[in-house]
């Protein structure tokens, strides 16, 4: 489904990513662990359209097409839908307004409020959160929202960037659950991490 | 205590600065750059409501909606021309600031040419006078707040309950998540360039009814907002509209007290006010 195929990234001098390739089946959950700066997230970046064309070599393909040098929202039209480090959760915005946010590109009504009552089946908690302010959310209650807004979007295939970062080992097993649950669905799914416990408790292969 | 009359004044300009304020704050937000051409486009919105009102007969409501349709297109075309260009990776700051500030000469040089460097007075839109007992407002200056409110009713409604609102306030405030789900950050610019220059202009097309137009009316609201808007802390729109009314209404009763030395102590009071408070009222302390 997805296939990377002799990538490098290079930002001015450094390289972040070096010969890299990787495929990834549908219903595929793919690990990619590593230490801070082993280039995770640069390679997801690449993926999501977010890294500039000038710093990338090689060929990223998905379903047959070539998706390098695309931009990131026709990436995300084609169901490759990226939940980033550090969550970026838009913290002026509701918690709904987040949540839509993940369906922008949609434009069916009906699924949406389907997909954000599946949202909500998910992490009931958020239910009673949905007119708060992002910002003002725990760092639990904010990775939901995250991973909320990354379903939302219907992806065919979701890519976390170090979900488990600054969450306490507690709410990092809730976590890692929800992720299961997630991925028991048949979701294809690629998880950047540099805790290996959580990564290789959830992963196919890594 | 001055007379209320001069608080309705102070209102007016308050009305002009907040309106021009929250477009610049708009702008600022999505493009981080200051627009020094902003008061241009106030300048080019007065100009084509007078034309409208005086020359083709347009009702001034109207009017007003054209002026900010044209000005904001204008506004769409400039970003896509020059500032794209030249906020892009590799170019620095100074080179925007250059190019907005030669814009200011440049729309000043071509109204002049255009339309002459007199004043142009409408004819009195809305004659008659409220009696407020000790005192009376004419209705062209309650018009210039009416209409000031509605443009902000207007824009709450965009940049909350509409799509387009939305992707904006995502995209001011997590560029790279919002363009992970399918926001064009590009266009997002535009159109916000879009929205903050029909604001200028609506702001300059509003002030037709009180005030006369000419090239150079721009320079001053242009000042006077960019204090508003560091007042009320950059980036921040409460701010935006709330130094805009403490400026407009400051000026005014300031003006009243001590004439002359008005804007020596009204600058005065904005140094001291970010001495105390550098951030401004609204904006986030620095880290």
């Amino acid at each position: 489904m997805l296939e990377l195929r002799n990538v490098w990234i290079k930002y001015g001098k450094t390289v972040a990513v070096r010969k890299l390739n990787l495929t990834v089946n549908k219903g595929d959950f793919v690990t990619i662990l590593g230490a801070n700066g082993a280039g995770k997230s640069s390679t997801l970046n690449a993926i999501s359209g977010l890294v500039k064309f000038k710093d990338l070599r090689g060929e990223i393909d998905y379903k047959g097409e070539k998706i390098s040098g695309l931009k990131p929202g026709a990436i995300a039209a084609r169901g490759l839908i990226q939940i980033p480090e550090g969550r970026k959760l838009f913290p002026l915005m509701t918690v709904r307004e987040n949540l839509e946010m993940g369906a922008y590109l949609r434009k069916d009504r009906k699924q949406i409020a389907a997909s954000m009552e599946k949202v909500m089946e998910l992490f009931p908690l958020l239910r009673e959160k949905l007119s708060a302010k992002a910002r003002e959310l725990s760092g639990g209650q904010q990775q939901m929202v995250a991973i909320g807004r990354g379903l939302m979007a219907e992806p065919e295939l979701l890519m976390l960037d170090e979900p488990s970062f600054g969450l306490s080992p507690l709410l990092r097993q809730q976590l890692a659950e929800k992720i299961k649950e997630v991925s028991s669905e048949g979701e294809t799914i690629i998880l950047v991490e540099q805790n290996a416990r959580l990564g290789l408790m959830l992963a196919k292969y890594g | 205590m001055p007379p209320a009359g001069i608080w309705i004044d102070g209102l007016v300009q308050s009305c002009i600065y907040m309106t021009m304020a929250f477009g610049m704050v708009l702008v600022f937000s999505i493009l981080g750059i200051l627009n020094w051409t902003h008061g241009q486009f106030y300048m080019l919105g007065g100009f084509v409501v007078y034309y409208a009102v005086t020359a083709a007969g347009i009702p001034f409501p109207l009017s007003l909606l054209i002026s900010g349709a044209v000005v904001g297109g204008l506004g769409m075309l400039v970003e896509k021309v020059v500032i794209e260009r030249l906020t892009s990776p590799g170019y620095g700051i100074l080179s925007v600031t250059a190019a907005t500030n030669a814009l200011i000469f440049f729309f000043e040089g071509a109204a002049g040419m255009g339309f002459g460097l007199m004043n142009k007075g409408m004819a009195t839109v809305l004659p008659g006078v409220l009696d407020m007992g000790s005192f009376g407002v004419s209705y062209q200056k309650i018009a210039v707040i009416v209409f000031t409110l509605i443009i902000m009713v207007a824009m709450y409604i965009v940049l909350n309950l509409t799509k387009v609102g939305k992707a904006i306030r995502a995209t001011s405030q997590e560029p790279d998540a919002a363009s992970l789900y399918g926001v064009s950050v590009k266009w997002v610019r535009v159109i916000i360039m879009g929205i903050g220059c029909a604001l200028a202009a609506m702001a300059g097309g509003v002030i037709g009814i009180v005030q006369s137009v000419n090239p150079f009316m721009g320079r001053i609201p242009m000042i006077m907002s960019l204090l508003a808007v560091v007042i009320g802390g950059l980036g921040s729109l409460t701010g935006a509209i709330v130094g805009g009314i403490m400026l407009g209404l400051l000026n005014s009763v300031i003006a009243y007290s001590i004439s002359y030395y008005s804007e020596v102590a009204l600058f005065m009071l904005v140094i001291i006010l970010l001495l105390i408070r550098p951030q401004g009222l609204f904006g986030a302390a620095p880290k």
